[in-house]
């Protein structure tokens, strides 16, 4: 009997946590991690050696699962492999709702013994209805309960981005590095040998939960590969899902007999399958976070002509190749625009024809960048907008009137909620390195889309204005 | 097709590989493929197998000239590079001197053993070289491929795959994701190519993947896109094994 999702619902969203084996060695990961936890958190540990840092931690130990007086939603087991079994018989014998399995060696390491423990646990775990999650994994990561596993995670914050790994570095960097960028997760799972639960139970999941509005996930292999793409087309169909697919390894049939078999390669094949159910693909973590950021912030695509502004000529010119090597047109603007640009814009070391060159018409007379904007979300010719800000210009005068970069985001939201165009910022480059970090989180703060260099603007806007208008979450924000 | 024609269809394959599976083969001789396929609602060139030069010169005369011979051979799988193939036959004396050419040659190369007759098809309109494909992934099931055909197809590997089973949608979009597809909308005066025609065959083919499961890989290369329409030419398929 499959797992069903109002299991996995409890076991995301619990009232009572137990860890299961934290140890001193490992600094008590799992306990301090989970401090944040609203919930009632409780130990599980039997070696006396343990037991005494564990109680200085404040948190309640007990012998056994069976033991502890309430139910318990989700317990975290970091138990050596033998012993894995008797816990997840414990789990079931006190009707815990799910656990993690951190505990590794199993059928990853190819040996005899791992294998068999790998199919023991799962065989229990399916008779006994356990949300086993794992093995060889980091679990679960809730933000708005506290819900962590690594002690830099966000808590106290609702997200919006289902976030579901194959690999627990890859999860954790994406929470960490995600939350300097805005993006934080209504549920992240890692769900390494996923035996019992897989990557398409998750799909599942995310694609219901009323909570989380973007899927994003790392996966390196599906185990039953037909149904997972049954899942991420379901998924994909409501919810914008950006996919990103490591170890493209397998090479195409050396043995076919035939240029197809010959040719459809592991990556091709993905590609294939994330393309045909509208998913988006991505090849980093970087990448990932910037499709994302930009899904979160910016408004649906209408097409693919873009105005683009910046504060010298030679911007101009990058600005203009990093947008057009990622697919975008560069565009005249109307006439109009030119003859109301005639008006007011400083020509001597600037120009406007798209790019705008405009340092020199903004940094003399403030209200000239609200106009510029006013035209490009008049113009018909223009589909989205870029903007550079710079760092290396601006460094010295935000430090001595710290006015000039709040006047330049009330500039830009301004801009956000006249203009139904998708918008974003690029800080590049910055060798004010403090001065670009303080720009970028107030842009962030406000709302507002930026990324650190033209080419990471110009990618993760395109691939999120290729979305489906009616998946692209920024529209509603 | 209706129902009973696609059951009909059905059946004519499901024989054309049990004749093959009993005759100890993995690959179909091209006729056999373009039987299959044809049952399938795949438009194929006629093609006939004739084991002499009168029965090729007959099977000419019925399908109407020019002609094309190639040669039927278990062993030997690049036909035109051994001399094995004929173009632009047009009478009854090019048949039959063709047939001796392409006899001495499979000899030639492969010995008396490897020679099985010729194959005998109307030569198709001229069109742009398009190839579809079909392979088994080992964790997605049968796999599309659509291209630009030909000999470099492996080496350019401009080519784009779909899963099956295939949405119309899909077959549009993978016909138009190729680099190449500026060829196919009418390049340097030429007419465009019957993009709806190759969608149709794309379609039939993820519906002949579907209902066969036992067949392992399959090429359609090239296929001729004209302006009014699409003919596979050559076609090979791999069953799985046994």
């Amino acid at each position: 009997m499959p797992i069903s999702l109002d299991r996995l619902d409890r076991v995301l969203n619990p009232s009572a946590v137990a860890v299961v084996g934290d140890k001193r060695a490992s600094g008590y990961m799992w306990l301090n991690s989970l401090k944040t936890f609203e919930g009632n958190l409780y130990s599980v540990q039997v070696d006396p050696r343990e037991v005494k840092g564990i109680e200085a931690l404040g948190v309640p130990n007990f012998a056994s699962l069976t033991e502890i007086p309430e139910p318990i939603d989700y317990v975290v087991c970091a138990v050596p492999r033998k012993i894995a079994p008797i816990i997840v018989r414990d789990c079931i014998a006190a009707g815990v709702g799910g656990v993690t399995l951190f505990t590794s060696g199993f059928a990853e390491t190819g040996e005899d013994e791992g294998v068999a423990l790998q199919e023991e646990i799962g065989a229990l775990a399916r008779e006994g209805d356990l949300a086993l999650i794992g093995p060889n994994c980091m679990g679960l990561h809730n933000p708005r309960l506290g819900v962590r596993f690594h002690r830099d995670q966000p808590h106290g914050q609702t997200g919006d981005v289902g976030f579901i790994s194959q690999s627990g570095t890859h999860g954790m960097h994406f929470s960490l590095v995600g939350a300097t960028r805005g993006v934080v997760c209504s549920a992240l799972i890692s769900f390494g040998n996923g035996i019992v639960l897989e990557a398409a139970d998750y799909l599942d999941y995310m694609a219901a939960d009323a909570g989380t509005r973007i899927i994003a996930m790392y996966i390196e292999g599906a185990r039953d590969g037909r149904r997972f793409v049954r899942s991420l087309r379901a998924a994909a169909a409501r919810k914008p899902v950006v996919i990103w697919k490591g170890g493209q390894t397998r090479a195409g049939s050396t043995a076919a007999r035939s240029h197809t078999a010959a040719l459809a390669t592991d990556q091709a094949v993905w590609e294939a399958i994330v393309r045909q159910a509208g998913a988006l693909s991505v090849e980093s973590l970087d990448e990932m976070i910037d499709v994302v950021h930009a899904l979160q912030r910016t408004k649906p695509g209408r097409g693919r002509r873009v105005a683009l502004m910046a504060m010298t000529g030679g911007q101009s010119v990058a600005l203009a190749d990093a947008f057009a090597r990622a697919g975008w047109e560069v565009p005249r603007f109307a006439e109009s625009t030119y003859a109301q640009l005639g008006e007011f814009f400083n020509v001597i070391g600037g120009s406007y024809q798209n790019p705008l060159d405009m340092a020199g018409t903004i940094m003399t007379d403030r209200a000239a960048l609200d106009r510029l904007l006013d035209l490009m979300a008049d113009d018909p010719n223009v589909d989205a907008v870029a903007m550079e800000v710079s760092a290396t210009f601006a460094a010295q005068r935000w430090e001595r009137d710290p006015e000039e970069l709040a006047a330049l985001i009330r500039s830009l939201q301004r801009f956000r909620e006249r203009s139904d165009k998708p918008f974003v910022t690029a800080l590049h480059p910055s060798y004010v390195e403090a001065a670009a970090l303080k720009a970028r989180d107030a842009l962030q703060e406000a709302g507002l889309p930026v990324f650190p260099s033209f080419e990471r603007a110009a990618n993760a806007l395109g691939k999120s204005a290729a979305l489906r208008p009616s998946l692209n979450p920024g529209g509603a924000g | 097709m209706s129902d009973s024609a696609t059951e009909a269809g059905t059946d004519r394959v499901a024989e054309i590989f049990a004749a093959a599976r009993d005759a100890g083969r993995q690959l179909l001789s091209e006729v056999e493929a373009k039987a299959a396929l044809g049952a399938a609602g795949v438009p194929v060139t006629p093609t006939r197998l004739a084991a002499g030069a009168a029965e090729a010169v007959a099977i000419a005369g019925e399908l109407g000239y020019p002609v094309v011979l190639k040669v039927v051979s278990d062993t030997i799988t690049h036909k035109s590079d051994i001399g094995g193939v004929e173009l632009h036959l047009d009478d009854a004396a090019a048949v039959e001197a063709a047939y001796g050419r392409i006899r001495a040659a499979a000899e030639a190369a492969a010995g008396a053993e490897a020679f099985g007759g010729v194959s005998v098809q109307p030569m198709a309109a001229p069109g742009a070289e398009v190839i579809m494909g079909m392979t088994q992934d080992p964790q997605f099931g049968p796999v599309l491929m659509f291209g630009l055909g030909g000999v470099l197809v492996e080496v350019l590997k401009d080519v784009a795959f779909r899963v099956v089973p295939l949405e119309p949608h899909d077959a549009a979009e993978m016909i138009r994701e190729i680099q190449a597809f500026p060829v196919l909308e009418g390049y340097r005066g030429a007419p465009p190519a019957d993009l709806a025609a190759l969608e149709a065959i794309l379609l039939a083919l993820s519906e002949f993947a579907e209902a066969h499961p036992e067949v392992q890989e399959l090429d359609l290369n090239p296929i001729l896109a004209r302006h009014d329409g699409a003919t596979a030419v050559d076609a090979r398929i791999v069953l799985t094994p046994a």
